[in-house]
């Protein structure tokens, strides 16, 4: 059983990153519920997307119990801190130090550099993908995103993938 | 995701016709027909209709016709299609008629959080409430059996967690599409008159009686739990997935009962009296008002939303329903409460054509009172340009009523706003009033050529339907100077000059004047719209900035920034769209084009 958070500012690309790892879970023949936010938050507002994978019925997470965070907004990790359980980890997109519990990268600057800001999730997704306990490899990511049918899409998100991954190492 | 679950129930179904209107959480059932319609080669009748009256009819004619049929919408667009429905039930339909009304617990993006399990008991209609996107697809396909073989139309009500969850699905073949034979007239049933209204009246009630007792839905089903527990706890649809969840991971609740109930009206409720009557104490947990509840008759020893143990109001999130239980079985609450959090208030993208409208509006009629309407430029009120928002269509309305009200005339003027999908949807017959009544109130249409707010569906001004097939284009400004309207302007927001010329020939000729209802389109398309190319100029803050802030405290422009420590001013390029308007707005002058 695992579940994530994922949290943001609406635009930033969350619902995007909730369906690569919902799909690719769901791929590996485990079962998965996701839940997102649409409407009006998405312009701009605050939103975060729930991921449980197990034999679950509800697609929310509980207080104190997802497993990773993972934030594209260090503000919005604040909004989010009480769905981690004791033992969670948190990945945030953020130029700050990492600490305990707490893992960062600065994926704004990073997907800059490739020339969209746009790509930040993907640069956070190819970091979590490092980590332990996350459900989902690095390899096995990289394999999913490949498979996009949009050339220009699938070019820049496998760069981006391999940057985060990149920034791990 | 439910939504294209439930879609794709409707196609499994063998349906033929589907129509909807879009509505968060409910926009996206329509639009995976459209996907399922060209994946399978189907032969689907699918649109985007007007509003969800419209819908429903729609449905109904072809129900009526002998086709299997659907209508989609959201819970408050079952209010606009109320009074088609609940003449429907009483009529009765032919081939099966499934309406999908998807609730808005919370409200997270809703007017209210009103329960359709509770309007469809209003209405005499019965209800599947899904827990899951699995069950949701499932019940979809039940409701056209169900509603087939009583011959009523059949609500499918799925709430937002249900909507908008994703879950792993199997899929079936779809059937061939259902047909129950040519249309029969028959005047007594299909256009009764008042006597025979009684008569289908006493038929409907029996219809609900032998569903009551013969379908397996109505009554609760043990999911959780051994039939000999201390608690029962009643519930259906998505909140009995967090019930069952939580139930079945935490050891200190094992001896809780759960019941579910899939058609909780006309729910069983010789069944439910008896689980009463058996247990020491029963809760019943269910959204978003006292369905199942109020059809328990003895309710001594149920704990529930009118015995006060239940909040009246907001989503039943997990943690809530966690506590309720612990609670109810004399336990401490066991989950922790969320920080107080400080949620980032939405507001319209950078470029957006809503924006630079409502800034000018603003700048023309300062103090004037506002009404506002439903869409993406209710978030005006961020910029002080929406005092109002009732529901669909109400700006013009109500407009009409703030400028006739003696005590509130003269000192302001009224200025309403609507999108222009809102305006097809129930503007219209406003306007027309407003023409007919001499109302002097400003009329804008934000015309994006959209839906935006629930992702950029067609309009009635497009010349395409839903799946892509040809249509007729309705033209504003024909419907506009058909309703009566004189004074008639087209402008680019984007072109602060001629917007501004525009909102004040308007002031002058309803307010100056009181030459009635003016109307000034403001036409851009979204700056979301997929075939929008945005322009790759950008812009800088020059030197000449005096800090005056209206950029900031008026526009309000996500991409410009007031940095604090360096006191000034500075457009985020990644955020910006180029459309130039704060170039055009500046009263310092000091944004200027920056070399690239």
């Amino acid at each position: 059983m695992f579940e994530l958070i994922l949290c943001g500012r609406g635009g930033q690309g969350i619902v995007f990153l909730t369906r690569q790892i919902g799909q690719l879970v769901t791929d590996m023949g485990l079962h998965v519920l996701s839940s997102e936010t649409h409407g009006m938050a998405v312009r701009g507002g605050s939103i975060n997307s729930h991921l449980r994978i197990g034999p679950f019925y509800s697609s929310l997470v509980r207080y104190g119990h997802a497993d990773f965070i993972l934030s594209l907004d260090s503000t919005e990790t604040a909004n989010n801190i009480h769905y981690l359980k004791p033992d969670g980890i948190v990945v945030e997109n953020s130029s700050l130090p990492e600490e305990l519990g707490t893992r960062r990268i600065d994926a704004t600057s990073i997907a800059k550099g490739l020339g969209r800001i746009q790509l930040e999730n993907v640069v956070l997704l190819g970091f979590a993908t490092t980590m332990n306990g996350f459900p989902v490899s690095s390899e096995a990511m990289m394999v999913h995103l490949k498979k996009d049918p949009r050339e220009y899409v699938r070019k820049m998100n496998i760069l981006a993938l391999e940057a985060g991954i990149k920034t791990a190492s | 995701m439910g939504n294209e679950a439930i879609g794709r129930g409707i196609i499994q179904a063998g349906c033929s016709v589907a129509a909807a209107y879009p509505g968060t959480p409910s926009s996206e059932v329509m639009e995976s027909l459209v996907r399922w319609k060209r994946e399978l080669l189907h032969p689907i009748y699918l649109e985007w209709s007007i509003n969800e009256k419209v819908a429903f009819e729609t449905a109904y004619g072809a129900s009526l016709s002998g086709a299997r049929s659907a209508a989609a919408m959201k819970m408050v667009g079952l209010n606009v299609a109320s009074d088609a429905l609940m003449s429907a039930a009483y009529l009765g339909v032919r081939g099966g008629l499934v309406v999908v009304v998807a609730d808005d617990p919370g409200p997270h993006s809703s007017q209210t959080e009103q329960d359709t399990r509770f309007f469809a008991w209003f209405a005499k209609v019965p209800v599947l409430d899904p827990g899951t996107p699995a069950e949701a697809m499932q019940m979809a396909i039940k409701a056209f059996d169900l509603s087939e073989k009583y011959q009523v139309p059949v609500i499918l009500r799925p709430c937002l967690r249900v909507c908008h969850a994703r879950q792993d699905v199997s899929l079936s073949t779809p059937r061939e599409v259902v047909d129950v034979g040519p249309f029969k007239k028959n005047w007594t049933r299909w256009a009764a008159i008042p006597r025979y209204r009684l008569v289908l009246h006493q038929e409907l009630n029996e219809k609900l009686a032998k569903m009551r007792k013969e379908e397996s839905e109505a009554c609760p089903v043990l999911v959780e739990g051994n039939h000999d527990n201390v608690l029962a706890l009643i519930t259906s649809g998505s909140v009995s997935s967090h019930v069952r969840d939580i139930v079945s991971s935490d050891e200190l609740l094992n001896r809780v009962d759960v019941y579910k109930v899939d058609l909780p009206f006309p729910a069983d409720t010789e069944a439910l009296q008896e689980i009463v009557d058996r247990y020491e104490k029963t809760l019943i947990i269910e959204e978003t008002y006292p369905v199942l509840e109020l059809q328990v008759t003895d309710r001594r020893k149920v704990l529930g939303r009118l015995s006060g143990h239940v909040p009246q109001h907001g989503e039943l999130t997990p943690e809530l329903v966690e506590n309720l239980i612990h609670e109810s079985l004399g336990q401490k609450p066991m989950a922790g409460r969320a920080p107080s959090v400080k949620p980032r208030r939405p507001s319209l993208c950078a470029g957006c054509p809503h924006r630079s409208a409502f800034y000018l509006i603003k700048n023309v009629f300062d103090k004037a009172i506002y009404t506002g309407d439903i869409g993406c430029y209710t978030l005006g009120i961020n910029m002080g340009a929406v005092d109002t928002c009732l529901c669909m269509g109400a700006s013009i309305g109500m407009a009409g009523g703030f400028s006739k009200a003696p005590l509130s005339r003269g000192e302001s003027p009224v200025v309403a706003t609507i999108g222009d999908s809102t305006f097809y949807h129930a503007g219209v017959p406003a306007l027309i009033n407003a023409v007919h009544t001499r109302s002097p109130f400003v009329l804008v249409i934000m015309d994006n050529n959209t839906t935006a707010m629930t992702g950029g569906q067609p309009t009635p001004a497009d010349n395409f339907l839903a799946d892509g097939s040809p249509g007729t284009a309705v033209d504003m400004e024909r419907l506009v100077k058909g309703c009566g309207v004189d004074f008639l302007e087209v402008v680019d927001p984007y072109d602060f000059e001629a917007l501004k010329d525009s909102l004040l020939k308007a002031k002058s000729y309803t307010i100056d004047n009181n030459l009635g209802v003016s109307v000034v389109i403001a036409r851009r398309p979204c700056v979301q719209s997929p075939s929008v190319k945005l322009s790759s100029e950008r812009f800088q803050v020059g030197h000449k900035c005096d800090l005056c802030m209206t950029c900031i405290r008026d526009l309000q422009c996500p991409a410009i920034i007031f940095l604090k420590d360096e006191k000034r001013v500075q457009i985020d390029v990644d955020l910006c769209a180029g459309c130039g308007f704060c170039f055009q707005m500046c009263p310092s002058q000091s944004i200027e084009p920056r070399g690239v």
